[in-house]
This record gives C-alpha cells, sequence and structure tokens, in this order.
C-alpha cells in the first residue's frame, strides 16, 4: 500500500429478497471481521421482549411449574418496541415488576379443561397488558380460520392452568430466549472460472460426470452447445468436490475458485420477534452505539498517545 | 408435542421378556403351594403318660389377593399396587391352611391357621392388575406398559435375581480339588447330581471315586455329609444279587478293541466292580435286609422323628428323602446309580471329559417362585418341629395337666410360636435377599436373592429382569474361570452386555429372545410333569428304545446309548438308530398336536473318542433356558418349524447363522437349524446400539453399562410415583437412527436422549481428552434439561417407639409466625414453593411435650416440593405423608454425557452460540463439540455411520433403521443379481441427493473470526445420552470444617463436609515438582497442625502439662491480650518447668506417642538448634 492512501471503504449493502421473516442481501466492500460482527449482533445483541419471569397460581396439568416456565420464555413475542425500552435493570423508577411501560410487559394466562377432550393451551391465551407486546402470531394470513399459536401444554378434563408472566427485555447473550434471530449466515460470494480450452478436452459423459460431482447444482451443461457453464455460483458451498474432481480425472485447473475476500450474502431469518429488515437496521444500529462506547470511552482517551492517529480517527469519525 | 397414532402398539415382545418371573410366581400360587404343603412331613408329639399320639400336618394353603384392610379401614375400591408403593407398604395376600390333627388314629381334625401376609408379586395371578389393558394400567395409575414380575415391600420395589444353578436330574462328572480332601483315600474325582423334587427343593448326591477303586455316594443331612459305600446302597435299593450288579456294571467293557470309537469302560472296570462287591462282604452284609438294617442303625439319631422306628424303615426313609430325591422308585434308582458308576469309571480311565460345571450346558436358573417355595417349606418345617418341641414341653411340664386331645389346647401351646412370622420371614427373605436357614437350601450363597428394581431409566428396569447371576459365591473366587466367556452360551447370554470390573462375566444378560422353560403349557394350563414324562416313554418305546427292566439285553455303551429322562434311566437305544430317534423325537416336538412338549430338550451326545459322556439326555423340566431357532431339516411352513432349543443340545446341534455367506459351515456337516436373525443373540439393552456390528466391541460393552445410567424419561406415571430417587429428562426424543428392538419393544415410550447436532473438530481446546462443548443456547432453549425427584416419608406412628406413647401429629406453630411463608396450616409445606437448604419444610407437634419441632431440608441446594401427599389410612390422626422433592438438574459444567456408541464425555464449556462454528449454507451451529481424537483408537465406526445416516434420515423427514448384520441377512434371503450395496455408499448418496456432502463433512465458519476453516468439519445429528453423574451431586469443596476427633485431620465423605484425601501419589507428585511449600501448606498446615510442648529433659511430649493460669484483671483489657504471656508448661515426669520447648508438628504423631506409651514404648524427641 502507498503511504498516503486511507484504508477507510464504504461498505455497500445491497438487498436482494426481503419479507418479514427472511432477508437476503449483499455486504460489499468490507472484509469478514465487519460481516462477523453483524453477524454475532444479530444473534445476540439486538434486544426483544421474552417472558422473564412466571408467577404461577394454579398448575395441575402435567408439567411441572419451571417446565411452564421455560416453555413461556421461549414463545417469540413482538419486540418492535425493544429498542427504545430500558433494561429492567436500568430502569430507575420501578423495579421491573410489569407494571411499568418502560421496562416490562405483564401477561395472564388462565386455562382450564372442562370438556373430555384434551384442551391445547397455546400462545394465543396469552393476554398481554401491553398491544406492542404480544405472541408473534404464525398464522396463515389467507386462512383466518386456522389457529396456529405456540402451544405452551396440554389439559385434560380438571386440569387447570393458572399464571402471570412478565416480559422484559434482554439480549441473547444473555439467554438464547432474547435472540430475535433464527439463524444469521453469510457466505463469501465465490468466483467461478472455467478453463474452457481444458474443458473442451473432456469428452461430453466427462463432463457430465464432472458437472454431477458437485453436490449442488452449480454447473450444468448446456443443451444445445454441449459446454459446461455456471448455473448458480452461489450454491456452491467451498466443498471443493468438483477441483477433487478434476484431479482425479488429470485436469487440474479445470476449474478456478475464489472467495471474493469483501463480498458477502447474508440471510437472515427471525423468529417474528422483530421484522427481519429491522432486525439488520437494530443490530447496525447497536454496533454503532457499540464502537461509539469504545469511542467516547475515557480508557481510549487515556490511550490517546499510544494510538495516535487511530484514537482521533474514532473520535472524529 | 408430536400427536401420537393411536394404534395400541404390541405389548407381547415385551411381556415376553418379564414371563419367567410371573409365570413362576403363579405356579407357586396356583399348584406349588400345595404340593409343598403336602410335601412338608407330618410330626407325631408323643404323650408318655396316657400313651397318646398326637400327628399334625398341613394341607389346604390358600393364598389370597391383597387385603384392602392393609390401606384403609373402610374403602371400597380395589387396593391396586399403586397405592402400596405410595403407602410405603408391602403389597400382600394372607396365607392361610389347615392344620390337621389326628389323635391316635381317629378322625382328622382340621383348624385353619393364618399365616400370615404373604408377598404377591405385580401383576401375577393374584395381582389386581393381572389381565388390565393398557388403558386400564393408566386409569390405575400405573405405566401402560407395565408388565409386573416384582414384589412390593415397604414401598420399594424389588425383583428376585435370577440365579445359575447347576442342571437338575443330569448327573455331572466334575474333577475337584477339595473332593480329594473330604477324608484318606479320596481321589479328586466325582459324579454329582443335583435331585429335584417335586416340590422343588433339592439334595445333591456325590459319587465320589477312591484310590482303592470303589466308590463312595455322598450327601447331606442337617449340614453334614455322610459318606456310603456305594455297594451297600445298591444292595438297600433293591433285592439283587452280586453277580446281576456285576454285569449291569460291566455291560460296558467290550470284549473287542478298546480304542474302539465311543467306548467308554477299560479292563478295570470288572476290577473295580468286584472291589466295589468285596467291600460290601468285608462288612458282611450279603442280603438286601442287612444292608437296610446297616443304614438305619447309622442314621437313625439324625433322623428326625424316627427314633422308634425299625432299621430297615429309617433305611428306607433315607434312601427315600436323600438319595435320587427325583425318583420315585427304587429300581430307578439303581439303575441311575449304575449309570453314575459307569460315569465316573470312564471319568477316571479318561475315556471321557469331565463336564465343566461353569458352562451354560450343564445350568439352569432359580426362578423366584421357585426360591419362595423352598424358602417356605423351610420355614413351615421348622415351624411344625418348634410347635412339636413346645407340645412336648408342655406334656413334660408336671406342674400342670395338659391333654393332648383337646385341640383348642393344643392350638394354644402352638400360637406360642405364631404362624404368621412364616409369612414374614418369606417377606424379610425379599426385602433383604437373605436366606435365614440352617440347611442352605442346597443353594450356593445365603445372601444377594433380590435386588430392587431400579427405574433410572426403562433400560436399567427391564435389565434387572433379564439379569442372570452366577451366584455370590464366585465373586470373591481369585481365578477368572467362571467369568470367561463359553462357547456354549451363544445366543442364551448377551456377550457384550455384562459391566466391566468387579462383577464381570458373573452378571450376564439374557438375550432378547432366551425364554425360561415353565410350568405351563401354550394354553397357560399347568403341565402335568409325570404326564409328560410318561408320553416321552411311550414314543421313546415306540420307536425303538428297549427298557431296562427286564434286565435281557446286556451290551454296554458303544453298542447302545442310555437314554436318560429327566435322571431316570428309561432304556437303552442301539446306537445305529440313535440319530433316527432323535430326528423322529425333533419332528414330533415341532408339531401342535404330539404329545411330546415343544421345549422338550433333546440333547444327544454322540459317541466319540473321548469327548463328553455319550448317551441320550432328554430335559423336560422347569427352569432351562431356550431359545428358538428355524429348523431347516424338516420342510414346512415358514412359522411352523421354529424349534425351542436347550443349551446342552446346541452344543452337539448344527445350526448356521447368516453371514452373508454360507454360515462357515463344511459340507461334511450339513446344518439343520438356522438362527432365526444374528440379533438373537445379543440382549435388549445391546440391541438398541445402532450398527453395532461396525463397532469395537468393548465400546458396545460400555454402551450397554452407559444405557443403563442414562437420565431419561424414567416413567410415564411420575406423578403418582414415590421413589425414593427419580431421574427425569425433560425434553427427550426418540433417536432418528433406530434399530428394529426400539419398535418391538416400545422404547419410545421412554425415550433416553436427544439428537443432537455434533460436530467433531477440536475447537477451542476445551474439548480435550473426551470433553466436550455444549451450545449455551441449545441448552438454553431446553437440551437435556432434567430434574431430579426425591422423596421424603415422614411416618410418625413409625418413630414413636423411641419415645413411649408420645403423640405426634403435623402441625406448624402459631406463636413462631416465621415459618408461615413455607408452611401451611397443616403443618405441611406448600405444592410450588422452593425450600433453600436449613429451611423447614414441615412442621410436627408433639402433644405430650407440646413442643414443635420442624424439619429441615439438609443439602446444599434449593427444591421445589413437587407434591404431598398424606396416608389416608388414619382418619383422625394423619400419621404419614410422602413429600417429594424436584430437584432441577439443567446441564452444566462437568455433567456427563454420551452417545450410544460408549463414547462418553464431560461438559468442559457451554460456549456461546455467537463463538460456535457455523455453516455457510445452512446457518446451522453445532449443539455439541467432540474431539476428533476419541476416534481413532476407539474405532466406534458406527458412530460416524450414525451422523451420516441420522442427517440423510432427517433431510428426508424419515427414520433410518440401523438394525446390526441386517446386510449379512439381506444377501441371505436372495436378493440375488443385485450388488450388495455397501451401507456406506446407501447413506453417502442419501446426502448427495439433498446438496450435501457424501462423506457428511460441511464447510464451517469461525463463529469468532467469520473466517472459513481450513477443514471441511464431519457434522451431524448423533443421539446424545445424558448420564446420572452429575456434579451437583458430587462437588466436595472444603477450606475448614470438622475433623477427625483422634487424629485432628480432616475427615472425609461429601455429605460431613469432608475433604479429598491428598494421598500419596499425589504427594510424590508435588515432590517432584519440588512444591515444598504447597506440600507442607496441604499435608501440614491445612490438615492437623498442632504446636506441641516437648520437655527436652526427659524428652517426652506426653509428660507436658499446661499450668491452669492465674487470671489477672489486667489481662482482660483488650489490645493488651496481644503480648500475653506465655503459657506455664511444666513436665509432670521431670516436676519442672525448665527445659520446655515448643515444636510443631502433626498432631498424629501425639496420638502415635500415646499408642506406643500405651504398649510402653517411649518416644523421645531430641531437640536441637542445629538448622536454625
Amino acid at each position: 500500500m502507498d503511504g498516503g492512501s486511507t484504508y477507510q471503504r464504504f461498505p455497500k449493502v445491497k438487498i436482494r429478497e426481503m419479507k418479514d421473516d427472511i432477508m437476503k442481501f449483499e455486504l460489499r466492500e468490507t472484509d469478514a471481521s465487519v460481516a462477523n460482527a453483524l453477524r454475532r449482533v444479530m444473534i445476540s445483541e439486538v434486544p426483544t421482549v421474552a417472558i422473564d419471569l412466571v408467577e404461577i397460581e394454579v398448575n395441575s396439568s402435567v408439567l411441572n411449574d419451571e417446565f411452564i416456565a421455560h416453555r413461556l420464555g421461549l414463545i417469540p413475542l413482538t419486540s418492535d418496541r425493544a429498542m427504545s425500552m430500558r433494561f429492567s435493570r436500568d430502569c430507575d423508577s420501578c423495579d421491573g415488576d410489569g407494571q411499568c411501560e418502560f421496562c416490562s410487559v405483564e401477561f395472564h394466562l388462565r386455562a382450564k379443561c372442562l370438556s373430555d377432550q384434551t384442551l391445547d393451551v397455546t400462545s394465543k391465551d396469552l393476554y398481554s397488558s401491553d398491544h406492542t407486546v404480544v405472541p408473534v402470531d404464525f398464522s396463515d394470513p389467507n386462512d383466518p380460520g386456522e389457529q396456529r399459536g405456540i402451544i405452551i401444554v396440554k389439559l385434560r378434563r380438571g386440569q387447570e392452568l393458572r399464571l402471570r408472566a412478565i416480559a422484559r427485555k434482554g439480549i441473547g447473550k444473555d439467554h438464547a430466549k432474547w435472540s430475535p434471530a433464527a439463524t444469521v449466515t453469510f457466505m463469501y460470494e465465490p468466483m467461478i472460472r472455467i478453463n474452457e480450452d481444458l474443458m473442451e478436452t473432456l469428452s461430453l459423459e466427462e463432463k457430465r460426470s464432472w458437472v454431477e460431482s458437485s453436490p449442488t447444482k452449480v454447473f450444468d451443461l448446456d443443451p444445445i452447445s454441449q459446454q459446461v457453464v455456471v448455473v448458480d455460483p452461489e450454491a456452491y458451498t467451498y466443498d471443493d468436490e468438483v477441483i477433487k474432481k478434476a484431479d482425479a480425472m488429470g485436469k487440474s485447473g479445470l476449474v478456478e475458485i475464489e472467495a471474493k475476500e469483501d463480498s458477502f450474502i447474508f440471510t437472515v431469518e427471525s423468529t417474528g420477534a422483530v421484522k427481519a429488515s429491522q432486525l439488520v437496521l437494530n443490530a447496525i444500529e447497536i454496533l454503532k452505539q457499540k464502537l461509539d462506547a469504545v469511542r467516547l470511552s475515557d480508557d481510549t482517551v487515556e490511550a490517546d498517545d499510544q494510538f495516535g492517529e487511530l484514537g482521533a480517527h474514532m473520535r472524529g469519525g | 408435542m408430536v400427536a401420537r397414532s393411536n394404534a395400541t402398539p404390541d405389548l407381547e415382545p415385551l411381556r415376553e421378556l418379564f414371563r419367567h418371573h410371573i409365570e413362576s410366581f403363579d405356579y407357586m400360587a396356583d399348584k406349588g403351594l400345595e404340593i409343598l404343603f403336602e410335601s412338608v412331613k407330618a410330626v407325631q408329639v408323643d404323650d408318655p403318660f396316657t400313651n397318646k399320639k398326637l400327628r399334625i400336618w398341613l394341607a389346604e394353603p390358600k393364598l389370597s389377593k391383597p387385603d384392602k384392610e392393609l390401606l384403609s379401614n373402610n374403602m371400597d375400591y380395589k387396593p391396586f399396587p399403586y397405592k402400596f408403593r405410595q403407602a410405603k407398604i408391602s403389597y400382600t395376600g394372607s396365607l392361610t391352611a389347615k392344620v390337621y390333627f389326628q389323635l391316635n388314629d381317629g378322625p382328622p381334625i382340621g383348624i385353619n391357621f393364618k399365616f400370615g401376609q404373604f408377598p404377591i408379586m405385580v401383576k401375577s395371578k393374584l395381582c389386581y392388575l393381572r389381565d388390565a389393558e393398557p388403558q386400564d394400567l393408566i386409569s390405575c395409575k400405573e405405566e401402560s406398559s407395565e408388565m409386573g414380575g416384582y414384589f412390593i415391600l415397604n414401598g420399594l420395589e424389588r425383583v428376585v435375581r435370577l440365579l445359575i444353578l447347576p442342571k437338575r436330574n443330569y448327573p455331572m462328572s466334575l474333577v475337584r480339588n477339595s473332593f480329594s480332601d473330604r477324608r484318606e483315600g479320596y481321589t479328586d474325582k466325582a459324579v454329582v447330581i443335583r435331585c429335584e423334587r417335586k416340590d422343588q427343593s433339592s439334595v445333591t448326591v456325590k459319587l465320589y471315586y477312591l484310590h482303592n477303586g470303589s466308590a463312595r455316594l455322598g450327601f447331606w443331612i442337617q449340614g453334614r455329609e455322610y459318606l456310603l459305600p456305594v455297594g451297600i446302597v445298591l444292595k438297600a435299593l433293591i433285592e439283587v444279587n452280586d453277580r446281576e450288579i456285576f454285569e449291569r456294571l460291566t455291560c460296558c467293557c467290550s470284549e473287542r478293541d478298546e480304542r474302539e470309537k465311543g467306548a467308554v469302560a477299560t479292563q478295570l472296570v470288572r476290577e473295580r466292580a468286584k472291589i466295589i462287591l468285596d467291600e460290601v462282604r468285608d462288612l458282611s452284609l450279603v442280603t438286601h435286609l442287612q444292608c437296610l438294617k446297616h443304614i438305619g442303625e447309622h442314621f437313625q439319631p439324625v433322623m428326625d422323628g424316627m427314633e422308634n422306628e425299625s432299621y430297615s424303615v429309617v433305611a428306607n426313609d433315607v434312601l427315600k428323602e436323600y438319595i435320587f430325591v427325583h425318583l420315585d422308585n427304587n429300581y430307578k434308582k439303581f439303575d441311575l446309580l449304575i449309570f453314575m458308576l459307569q460315569k465316573l469309571f470312564s471319568l477316571v480311565d479318561q475315556t471321557s471329559v469331565p463336564d465343566n460345571p461353569d458352562s451354560l450346558q450343564n445350568q439352569e436358573v432359580l426362578l423366584p417362585g421357585h426360591l419362595i417355595t423352598i424358602y417356605l417349606k423351610e420355614k413351615l418345617e421348622d415351624w411344625l418341629r418348634k410347635g412339636k418341641r413346645l407340645l412336648q414341653d408342655e406334656i413334660n411340664n408336671e406342674s400342670k395337666y395338659f391333654d393332648l386331645g383337646n385341640v383348642e389346647h393344643v392350638k394354644k401351646v402352638l400360637d406360642k410360636n405364631p404362624a404368621k412370622q412364616i409369612s414374614s420371614a418369606v417377606e424379610n427373605m425379599l426385602k433383604t435377599g437373605r436366606l435365614a436357614t440352617r440347611s442352605g437350601l442346597d443353594l450356593q450363597q445365603r445372601a444377594g436373592f433380590t435386588v430392587q428394581a431400579e427405574r433410572l431409566n426403562f433400560l436399567r428396569f427391564l435389565s434387572h429382569f433379564r439379569a442372570v447371576h452366577r451366584g455370590a459365591s464366585f465373586a470373591g473366587l481369585r481365578t477368572t474361570a467362571v467369568r470367561k466367556l463359553l462357547p456354549e452360551s451363544w445366543g442364551f447370554l448377551c456377550p457384550v452386555h455384562t459391566p466391566d470390573g468387579e462383577p464381570c462375566g458373573l452378571l450376564n444378560h439374557m438375550t432378547k429372545n432366551c425364554r425360561i422353560t415353565s410350568y405351563f403349557d401354550s394354553q397357560e394350563d399347568i403341565r402335568d410333569f409325570e404326564k409328560i414324562r410318561n408320553n416321552v416313554v411311550d414314543f421313546l418305546t415306540n420307536f425303538g428304545v428297549t427298557p431296562l427292566w427286564p434286565y435281557l439285553d446286556k451290551r454296554g455303551t458303544p453298542a447302545v446309548l442310555s437314554v436318560l429322562l429327566d435322571g431316570h434311566v428309561v432304556g437303552f437305544v442301539p446306537s445305529s438308530e440313535v440319530e433316527n430317534v432323535v430326528a423322529e423325537l425333533r419332528r414330533f416336538k415341532l408339531s401342535a398336536t404330539s404329545k411330546i412338549p415343544g421345549d422338550l430338550e433333546v440333547g444327544y451326545v454322540p459317541l466319540s473318542f473321548g469327548g463328553a459322556y455319550p448317551g441320550l439326555y432328554l430335559f423336560t423340566s422347569p427352569g432351562r433356558f431356550v431359545r428358538p431357532v428355524r429348523n431347516i431339516s424338516i420342510h414346512s411352513e415358514k412359522s411352523q418349524n421354529i424349534e425351542l432349543i436347550g443349551p446342552f443340545e446346541q452344543v452337539f446341534m448344527e445350526i448356521s447363522c447368516p453371514d452373508g455367506e454360507d454360515g462357515g459351515r463344511k459340507n461334511a456337516s450339513p446344518a439343520t437349524h438356522e438362527e432365526i436373525h444374528p440379533t438373537g443373540m445379543l440382549s435388549v439393552v445391546a440391541n438398541l446400539t445402532p450398527w453395532s456390528e461396525h463397532n469395537q466391541s468393548p465400546r458396545n460393552m460400555y454402551q450397554c453399562q452407559m444405557a443403563k445410567q442414562t437420565m431419561a424419561f424414567s416413567s410415564q406415571a411420575i406423578k403418582f410415583r414415590a421413589d425414593q430417587k427419580l431421574y427425569h429428562l425433560q425434553t427427550p426424543q426418540s433417536p432418528i437412527v433406530r434399530t428394529s428392538a426400539y419398535t418391538s419393544y416400545g422404547i419410545d415410550e421412554y425415550p433416553t436422549g436427544t439428537n443432537a447436532i455434533v460436530a467433531v473438530l477440536a475447537y477451542t481446546g476445551y474439548d480435550m481428552e473426551d470433553a466436550m462443548i455444549l451450545n449455551k443456547s441449545s441448552v438454553e432453549r431446553g437440551m437435556f434439561h432434567g430434574q431430579i425427584y426425591q422423596t421424603e416419608t415422614i411416618d410418625l406412628s413409625n418413630k414413636s417407639n423411641r419415645s413411649e406413647r408420645s403423640n405426634r401429629i403435623f402441625r406448624r406453630s402459631n406463636v413462631d409466625k416465621s415459618m408461615h411463608s413455607l408452611i401451611d396450616s397443616d403443618g405441611l409445606p406448600y405444592v410450588g414453593q422452593m425450600i433453600r437448604p436449613n429451611e423447614p419444610y414441615c412442621c410436627i407437634y408433639d402433644e405430650v411435650t407440646s413442643s414443635i419441632k420442624p424439619n429441615k431440608r439438609k443439602g446444599s441446594e434449593p427444591v421445589i416440593v413437587d407434591y404431598v401427599a398424606v396416608d389416608g389410612k388414619n382418619k383422625n390422626r394423619l400419621q404419614k405423608v410422602n413429600i417429594r422433592f424436584r430437584h432441577p438438574r439443567n446441564p452444566v459444567i462437568g455433567d456427563k454425557f454420551s452417545s450410544r456408541h460408549g463414547q462418553k464425555g464431560v461438559c468442559s464449556q457451554l460456549w456461546p452460540d455467537i463463538d460456535m462454528p457455523f455453516s455457510g449454507v445452512s446457518g446451522m451451529r453445532p449443539d455439541l463439540i467432540i474431539n476428533p481424537h476419541a476416534f481413532p483408537s476407539r474405532m466406534t465406526i458406527a458412530m460416524l455411520l450414525e451422523s451420516i445416516a441420522a442427517k440423510g434420515g432427517s433431510l428426508n423427514g424419515k427414520f433410518v433403521d440401523a438394525t446390526p448384520f441386517a446386510s449379512s441377512v439381506k444377501k441371505t434371503e436372495g436378493e440375488t443379481g443385485s450388488k450388495p450395496i455397501l451401507l456406506v455408499e446407501e447413506l453417502g448418496e442419501m446426502l448427495k441427493e439433498k446438496g450435501f456432502n457424501y462423506h457428511g463433512v460441511e464447510v464451517l465458519y469461525s463463529g469468532v473470526y467469520g473466517t472459513e476453516l481450513t477443514c471441511e468439519i464431519f457434522i451431524g445429528p448423533v443421539y446424545y445420552q445424558r448420564l446420572r453423574h452429575m456434579v451437583s451431586d458430587k462437588f466436595q469443596v472444603r477450606s475448614t470444617g470438622t475433623v477427625d476427633q483422634i487424629t485432628g485431620q480432616p475427615i472425609k465423605g461429601r455429605k460431613l463436609g469432608g475433604g479429598i484425601r491428598f494421598g500419596e501419589m499425589e504427594r510424590d507428585s508435588l515432590l517432584a515438582h519440588g512444591a515444598a511449600y504447597l506440600l507442607h501448606d496441604r499435608l501440614h498446615t491445612c490438615s492437623d497442625y498442632h504446636i506441641a510442648d516437648v520437655c527436652s529433659v526427659c524428652k517426652s511430649i506426653l509428660t507436658t502439662l499446661p499450668l491452669p493460669q492465674r487470671r489477672r484483671a489486667t489481662r482482660e483489657i483488650r489490645g493488651l491480650s496481644l503480648i500475653r504471656a506465655p503459657k506455664k508448661v511444666t513436665c509432670l515426669a521431670c516436676q519442672t518447668s525448665r527445659g520446655m520447648e515448643k515444636v510443631p508438628m502433626p498432631y498424629v504423631l501425639r496420638y502415635l506417642a500415646a499408642e506406643l506409651a500405651a504398649m510402653n514404648i517411649k518416644m523421645t524427641f531430641q531437640l536441637n538448634n542445629e538448622f536454625k
């Protein structure tokens, strides 16, 4: 690198697909550390609201109290408000008892089975004190008759469940129930170059077997020209199967596959607590806050002499 | 919570596993007791003054179903077993019988006696659950697949352990050094037979060989062995002359070549026969009667109630009661004795080899009903004998008049020795597993007959009923011969399922197909063994077996073979025809209409050169091992040719096992039988290891061990159980990769683990040496969550014997309100309440002292009250409660987990989800990381296969069948033409179709850096079990605490807050490091650091005594105490305080000095300051 130039880069995001619960986007012109930081923040540091405290009044079901409390905790609650809420440990005005609108939400559940048919107690039976924080609704909007709540417990005749639950803000690092992400993953964008000259030396049969050596459909044979073409480079899983196959056929260098070091394809799946797109935005926001925390912390200022330019850069933005 | 199909599962295979326990008890209840009571000998009481005689005997026993009175005084519902479990009492029914009294020869008078409360086996004929369907069982608060087979004693479930016994009624030739120690002149060779009476009690008779060529018959009467010259017995048995005996004994001595095939006798036999006869003559006993008198004279003192009988009556009784008791006729006994002599001589001449008593071939099994019957018999005999003594005492008591004729009076005397204790003796035997007996019941051990049927998990529970123990007497033996896995046990005992370590090879488990022959036929009717034997004898005579009597055919063994049926020499069959007879027997065995029972054991020992003693041995008796194989020499429909074979005959049969080829068999000996499936050689638990044939064999053994200590879904009726400790897995799963045994035995009702996504890589260093990393988020989502249920029973009526008449009830204090948050007004805790250590969980009020005493929780962790059950027997006052606590046990560092392939490991970290490696394609993070070093040396290939198969299975949404040896069976079933597909290829293709790597590896990215890991990682779902060893129950911490009284050193034991011994080897390692300070700290400062006063004048530490300090007021002032003057110490021996030195030393040194002083040894201490 030449001395004067700056290392600063300006990452670009290109959205490919965006639904409520899934989002795919490209992140370019940055490196693995940023991509992975984003992934980690999405999984474990974007706050959501989840049931944290359960007071059981009556429980004559087959499951014990802790089991039910644990199941309640894992029910995703709509947490769009979570970013602006307070952690109940930081909330000065209350003790996180469900009464304070800044840090907690109260839920009630009352169910008793009176018929001979088993009663399913689902997340739909949870009554929230705050209409913005409710169990995520998974029912198909096209089929309103279908009830798709998350089953908490099944009751038989005479069994009863009555409880009060308090949901609080938290992050996935503390407990997996607060993680808004079902899956966040990224892959390096592959660059696939077929050595056409070498490829031409293969017979059709060899080509076919080479194409089929990849478990995923990355290559295909063009039915007309009978040439090997790359259909879907992103289906490539870096499993090196095709390269091994080429080596085995004595045609090393038949294909060159490189991972682009600076572009990533992200797949984000949300639990439903926040929308996938919001999850990404929140994650970026939190990442920013974390950087700010480093930048503004006293330690950083003190270490100014040592880090000089870096410190100035961080402060100046 | 997946909806389950409502089809009722077939419980028959499962029932089959428990059948032998229940059937043996059923037989006892149906018939065994009756026979037993009849066989108890009558006693006779004589009144010398009035010359009256009173005969007393027992008859008509009646065992009833459990009484509801045991539970409550007025309840109109049935007393189902669960109530007995909860009330911590025994599931018993009353045993009554008639005791008959006959004065002189008058009419017998029968009086009903109550013999107490007799334990009833669950699901036996006397149990209320006998015919309950799964639905009914659930309403009876049992498991839907409750199989019974155990007893409920004090609320605990106990099983009678199956014990190996020598095969009954089979003369076994033995060589044992202990035989030659009997007396002078005895050799180490003998033929031994364990004879069993109709009432199942047995007597072992030994025929010893003497150096002089003769033989002695040995048998035990009341704990003493009596030895009789065999000639006397022969003559005493029947009216026979010397020539006949000689002919019978020497019939095997052929005039031709002695080295002919199957020749068992040499010319020496003639000499021996002569010696035997001479011996008798030397005692000047010639006739039958003389021999009888000789025996009678010697045995009159030891035979009870025979004091006034003539000698010949006594002798006949001895022969009847102690010699070959399985035979009812002296001619039969004579034949058997001749046979045994021939076998003995053959053993001596080495024309046949000794039988191996450790081989399953010569063994059978002791069943619960059997054990109880013989124990009960002895107890009844004791009772009668004691009753007789009481009556005799009463008669001899001159101070008062006693009339033997007055039945009421007699009964009163008999009641001094209450009959009720007979049942309680049986109950005690089952409770403790200990026999309280004088005679030993012809068993090798006194203790360890029963074990508790732990319901840690279903597999452990089930194994208790399948386990067969070799006998406690072998456990202490230094030789390992008994523990050896012998080929004879193939197909009957599982070679895989035996524990490691101390009981290895002694505690075996029956294979899944192995059964025990029963007292019931296929129509559930009690078998008449007498009739069966007669049928077999009839059959044999039709097919060319010549009966022994009249003794016309005088040929011996190479020409003819002896035929023994249950230890009775039926006759001879010419050796040319024996194969034909055997084939016919087997053919008729299979046909349902024939009178030959299906489980007849046809032990044909062919003629050989010095092999096993030849003969045709048939067995019909119960208590034998049998297993099904397919008879392929008989052509009939598939289901028709399943033959039951026993271990005795198996050795001489040709059974091919499918191994993908021809079964490794040569054409010279074509197979007549065929194994049904190769998995039949494995026990139920061993059958649950997927693809176990791909594993190194010890790993399968470890898995059998670990499967039984898995924390699993232990019970479906957990709400109604009051077990002392119950482990329960909260979120179990059914394995994706499973063997056929899972379905056939309904194991999915009690799953034992979780399908965890396992990645095999060295990731953080926390997975070294079998440690494993769990994904923290997976655990937080419920993986391997579980709890321990622990029940505490508080019985106030029970404890009250300590202080007389103290009336105690549950009540809380109204004054002290501090415990009102924990204890309700009834003195019991709130359900759902969390109780921390040292908090009270119930409160007892003593009405006499009017004091309140709370019971406090011990231990170090908070528990939750799961439920409280009260015993409603005593309506007015509550006396007994069960309080069940729940200990949460979610995975923590230090907990133990294992796959199904003997790969156990300890959780070393709960690693954050974000730091776990993830798959770029699916974003999946593993639940669990293990180290690749777990594989090369252990060679658990099946675990790798399981991972690939489960991955493929879960992608296709299907379970994968992993029954072992499937490939070899497939091939033999003749899919001709199609190329055999390797298992691996099959599984690999499955993955490839779904776009995954053929070899099960995936490209993972580092969770920390986001970069691709340099290797592709093997990842896939593996069924993991959580073992019951958890740190929370095990950890020990101590800085200071209680010390030993004598030595002043820290005590051991976790419960007492003790420490772990820092032993010699630990000391050595610190020495090697030169860590002197640390060593000093461990062994001295933290142990028994002590400053002793040593008198440098007399050099003793024992004579020094600190003088009582005169207290001065100034010393009390604070701050001045620092400059406290040194204590004044004087030496008692020297009478001076001069020369006192303070020396730090371990306190035990002082103790040693004191101990030595007690032995008059003085320990002197040379003090110097050289090192200062």
